[in-house]
Formats: structure tokens, sequence, C-alpha cells
């Protein structure tokens, strides 16, 4: 076709998709979409072929693809212009409960044409847990409402008997009406728009952009595939919930054009609900995958079709119902994601085309902490700690990582200004800033990660709980590349305090400072009450490259901004600093010299 | 003739060699790790650290035998073997 119009129209459907985002965040008046960019729009085909794959959350490009599909074999005859279905059952196609999705059929003249498909995290779903992550749940059945297909609106017309039954279910109804609200408009700005887009230009010429933007990226990333060796790659990643370890192991093999993503020997399926349903695993390989591999193609169903997954059932990648999958997007998807980064980094790495596209693991250790309780104003607040999205860039091969710099997966993450929490909440920061001695080690150090302290304030109640779930504060996650270290690990603390004069007069600028006993916590429904104070410390990114090669100045330059100590430059790094200057001729020998404790070591067999 | 395996490696005549200084670390298109200098540091020990952290986890380093250069990284519990990472022939 014309490639001048197939130039348009894709555009015009990134527009469009771009258009539907905003109208998503707007409407909302939950902080995790329209701060924290917890949030997917994309476009499908008529017989739910992914079309186009916005921003947002990238896990869920494929899943809300799955999620079309089963409304259109579920609905079979009874698909109608001016529907909306939703679906959120881990089973059939979403990653939890809490991620909503809204699917709406887009007709043209009477004929199904194509699909819009959007998902925020909503409020509250119901889960046995304020705010979604249910730590607490033994199986899905404690986590909250779930759909595997549901008529939300009919012919244009809302349900109004599903709409209350919906909202009946859920805490804070008014706050999860507005979040569906949000999901409403949205589909109907795209389909408003898409519809627009075909009657500029003619409904077979947009079919044949659709067929052929599809084939296109195909093409593109088989021939990508082409070109890079044939071989194979590992990574594992582990995390920990209450003590007991759970492993990720990924073995990913190209021959030819096509890529295999096998999870064989990964943990068993857990009692707790970390786990990932295989529409989640696949979605968690994807979120790295579109941008590392394919950031100059389009993200559609191409993508996905030179790509394998073998993820056995009962493991902790492919969990069998009813077990539980609430924390699964804070928990067993983010591994897959971080393997599956790892592993296409390494294959990038091994040509030199491609070499300069590779990365390290970002942020791989979200954290969810959700505070739930009366606010200042006597209402109910649910909300999470949008610092979860503020995550840190893995270094590059050529540059260092971004300090707080986001994550892969989700290309306009971000976090709320510490104002808003605290004009939402009865809390008050104590102190939130970059993390020293998180970046991983390397030539090319990690972007640092974060720590924060709060405490109540001005609560009616005394103060708040919140829910705390994720992967634990044992192992680090955000691996490093080419001999970087990873980074470092996130860890929770409860500060108890008795003493009624310290807590709320507390303006301290650091853990050691904050008066109380202080206890670490990874799991569970913690208070924040009375002269408690929550401290979070969040990973950084993986190093790149051989700390011993990275350039003395850089890293006095991190001594100076306090990103890294002069313990580190002396241990990790080999540089030796006096009066504030690198002192050559020391941080020669030191380095010589750990370069020759590596090698003096025994070589152990595995 | 070499070809680049990562950005520490090359295959150079059927083996994989250190990039720096050529030297053959093993067969190419085989597993490589247990044939380089390990080093083995816990993670507990390094900055950055906080006494929640496992007590075993630690990171394995890879170094080229002849030159010292570090050829790779990776994190693990002291029971799991190598990850291996192969280039087909």
């Amino acid at each position: 076709m014309d490639p001048i119009t197939f130039s348009i129209i894709r555009h015009r459907l990134y527009r469009v998709v771009e258009e539907a985002v905003i109208t998503l965040k707007h409407v909302s008046g939950s902080a995790i979409t329209n701060e924290g960019h917890d949030l997917m729009v994309s476009l499908y085909e008529a017989d739910g072929t992914l079309l186009l794959g916005g921003v947002g959350f990238l896990h869920h490009l494929t899943s809300a693809a799955e999620a079309c599909k089963s409304i259109i074999r579920r609905f079979e005859g009874d698909v109608h212009e001016g529907d909306l279905f939703l679906l959120n059952d881990p089973f059939t196609a979403a990653l939890h409960t809490s991620d909503i999705y809204l699917v709406s059929p887009i007709h043209y003249k009477g004929e199904l044409i194509a699909w819009s498909a959007c998902f925020v995290h909503v409020y509250d779903i119901g889960a046995m847990n304020p705010g979604g992550f249910a730590p607490d749940a033994q199986d899905v059945f404690s986590e909250g409402f779930s759909s595997p297909g549901l008529k939300i609106v009919d012919r244009g017309n809302l349900r109004q008997d599903v709409w209350d039954t919906i909202l009946n279910m859920v805490r804070g109804p008014e706050m999860v009406a507005l979040d569906l609200r949000s999901m409403i408009a949205c589909n109907n700005v795209a389909k408003d728009r898409m519809v627009a887009l075909v009657e500029k230009y003619g409904l077979p010429t947009f079919q044949e952009t659709c067929k052929s933007l599809v084939a296109q990226s195909e093409s593109r990333l088989r021939e990508r595939l082409r070109e890079l060796p044939d071989g194979s790659w590992q990574s594992r990643q582990y995390f920990d919930v209450k003590g007991e370890v759970y492993k990720v192991l990924l073995k990913m093999t190209k021959v030819d054009d096509e890529l295999t993503f096998d999870f064989t020997g990964s943990s068993p399926q857990s009692k707790y609900s970390v786990n990932c349903t295989k529409w989640a695993s696949l979605g968690g390989l994807f979120a790295p995958l579109f941008p590392l591999l394919c950031y100059d193609i389009t993200w559609n169903e191409g993508v996905i079709r030179p790509i394998k997954v073998i993820a056995p059932e009962g493991s902790i990648v492919n969990c069998t119902k009813p077990s539980p999958v609430s924390v699964a997007t804070v928990g067993a998807i983010q591994s897959v994601n971080n393997a599956a980064c790892t592993t296409i980094a390494k294959m990038l790495a091994s040509h030199d085309k491609y070499a300069d596209q590779t990365s390290a693991v970002w942020h791989a250790n979200h954290f969810a902490v959700f505070m739930f309780g009366k606010n200042q104003k006597g209402g109910d607040s649910i909300g999470i700690l949008t610092e979860t999205f503020a995550g840190a860039g893995g270094a590059r091969t050529f540059a260092d990582g971004v300090d707080i710099g986001g994550e892969i997966p989700n290309p306009i993450s971000r976090m709320a200004n510490v104002e808003t929490v605290e004009a939402m909440f009865p809390v008050r920061y104590l102190f939130r800033r970059r993390l020293k001695d998180s970046g991983g080690g390397g030539e090319f150090r990690g972007g640092t990660g974060g720590e924060l302290a709060l405490i109540p304030h001005d609560a009616p109640d005394g103060g708040l709980n919140y829910v705390l779930s994720g992967k634990g504060s044992k192992f680090p996650q955000s691996e490093g590349l080419d001999g970087g270290n990873p980074g470092a690990i996130n860890d929770y603390v409860w500060v108890h305090s008795e003493d009624s004069k310290d807590g709320h007069d507390c303006f301290s600028q650091s853990l050691s400072a904050i008066p109380g006993e202080k206890e670490s916590i990874s799991w569970g429904v913690f208070p924040l009450m009375g002269n408690d104070a929550l401290y979070v410390r969040w990973n950084g990114g993986g190093g790149v490259g051989d700390s011993l090669d990275r350039i003395p100045g850089a890293v006095l330059t991190d001594v100076t901004n306090s990103l890294i100590s002069p313990e580190a430059a002396r241990e990790i790094y080999g540089v030796v600093i006096t009066d504030n200057q690198v002192d050559e001729v020391k941080t020669e020998e030191l380095r010589n010299s750990l370069r020759s404790e590596r090698i003096n070591k025994k070589v152990e067999q595995k | 003739m070499s070809t680049r395996q990562s950005a520490t490696l090359i295959i150079s005549d059927g083996f994989t060699c250190c990039a720096k200084c050529s030297a053959s670390i093993g067969p190419a298109g085989q597993p490589w790790k247990h044939l380089t200098a390990v080093s083995v540091t816990k993670v507990s020990e390094l900055p950055g650290s906080t006494s929640s952290t496992h007590q075993s986890v630690e990171i394995r380093h890879f170094s080229c035998p002849k030159c010292s250069a570090l050829l790779d990284s990776e994190t693990a519990l002291p029971e799991d073997p190598f990850l291996d990472d192969v280039i087909s022939n």
C-alpha cells in the first residue's frame, strides 16, 4: 500500500492511544492512576489480535489481547455496538483482580472492526486487605471480586444492576466508580477517534494498514533475530516471603528467527499470593521485550509470533486455580520481567551492532505499601505509596543508570509529590531522597534507589494502617551486566515508640535518628499509629562492567554527592580518597591488589 | 578472525577467549565459567547491605585466569549452579 498513507495511519493510531491515556488520567481520581501511571491503553483488531500496544504497564498488552479474545468467545453473537465488557479474572486473562480490564468493541457502519482495551488498578476490589494486594489471602477467592467476563454497558446503556453489584462489593465505592468511569471515558475516546480515522481513510485502507502493521512488526523482529547469533542465555531471580525462598529460573534460546523462554526449574507455586498465572508470565516477559528488543518496531501481535514460552504448570510462573495471585504484579511477574530483561540484554550484548542497546536490570523489586484509614478530613483513604514506581535505572554500556529513573516495563511511570501524599493521607514525610550505596557497582554505576520515612500527622484515629507486600528484603534483584554488581536491596522498618514526646515532634533525618525500637518487616498488615514511623528503602539499578574500571574521578563525584560512601569507593571501586582528592598512586595499588585477589581464589566447580 | 560473544568475551578459532588479552578460556559453544578464576563476595558484607540481607546470598565474579579481567558476575545462593551463557558454533 501507499507508504505515506500507511505511515500517517500508524501515527494516528499512536495519537488515539495517547489521547485515550490522557482521558483515563484526567477522569480517574486515584493517585495510583493519575500520579503513578499504573494504567495501560491499547488497540486490537476485530479478532482480538494486538494491533498497537500503548504506554503504561506493558505487562498488560498480551493479557488484554487474551481478554478481548476471551470476551469474543464468551459473548459470541452477543457483541453489539456500544457494548462494554469488564474482565479481571487472573485465570482467564488478567494479572490480578485489582487490575480491571474494560474492553470495548469498535463498530463502523454496523461492522465490528476493532477493540480498545484499558486497565487501571482500581481503588479497591473487595479483597480481604484494602487496596487489592492481599498478603493474608490463602486463595484467589479471598482476593476480591473476580469476573471472567461481564457486560457492563449494553448498547450504550449502563447496566445499573451490574454497576450497583460491583460497587456493593468494594471499599470506597465512589472512588471505584470514578475509576470505572475513567475507563469508560477512555474507551469512548478511543472508539470515537478510531471511527473518525476509518471515516477519513475508508475501511479497506484501514484494514489493510492493520494487517501490514502486524506483518511489518513480525518481519522486522525476525530480521533482527537473524542478525543476532544463535545461543542460549540464562538468568535467575530469588525472592523471599516470610522466610521462604523462591526462585525464577530462565533459559532463553535463540535459533534463527525465533526465541524460546523456558522457565523450567522455577519454584513450585506458593501458598502466598506472589504467584502468577500463565497469562501474567507471558505479560511479564513481553514487558521488557517490547522496549529492549523492539524499541523501533511497533508493539503488536507480529512481535509475539516469533516467541515461545515454556512455563511449567503448578510452578510459581504458572500457578493453578485457586492459588492466590493478588501480589503477582510485585511478585513473580516482576521476577519474570527481570529475568527476561537480563537474558535479552546478554543476547544483544553478543552483537557489536546492538551492544549499546543493552541495559542492566532496572528497579527489580517493586514494593506495595497500601495505606488505609481515616484521613484528616474525616473521610476514608486507601492508596499506594507511588514511590514504588520511581525505580532506579540500570546502567547502560555507555552511561550510569538514571537515579530514581523509573522502570523499563512502564515507560511513563512516576511518583506523586510528597505534598500530594500528605494532602490525601494523615502522614508527614520526615525525608525522601536518593539512597546512598544503592546503585550496583560497575564501570557504569546503576542508578540509585531511594529512601523515605513517614509518621502519622493530624490523624483523627491517631494514625493509619498499611498493607505491605512484595518480594521481601533478602535478595538483590536488579542484576548487573558484563560483570557489574546488582543494585542494593529493599528494606522496610517499623519503628515503635512508646514515648509520647518523641514521635509527633520528630524531625529525624535518618533511620538511626528516629527514636524507638526498629523492627524489619516485609509482609502483612502493620500500624502507623501514635509515635510509630515507617522507613522504606528501595533498590538501585544494576551496574555494567568492572567496578575497578570506573573512572576514579566519577567515584569521587559520587562520594561528594553522597551517592556512594567512602567505604564503597574503597571496597567496591578500589579508589582511595584523601582530603577530597583521588590518591592516584594508592588507587592503582589498591586496584591491582583487588584484581590479584580475584584470580588467586580457588576455582569452584558448580 | 574473531567474533563477539559479550563485552568481555570473544570467540576465536573455536575457543571462547578473554576479549582483553585473547587468552583461551575454553571450547566455544560450551559452558566456560568453571574454567575461569571465581571469587565470591557475600552480599551481606557489601556497603549498602542491611541486616535483612540473606546471609548466604553471594555475588560470583568470573575473571580471566591470565590477565584478571572481569568477565561476568552473577547473584546466587551457594548451592545453585553457575548460569551458562553459550553462543552456538
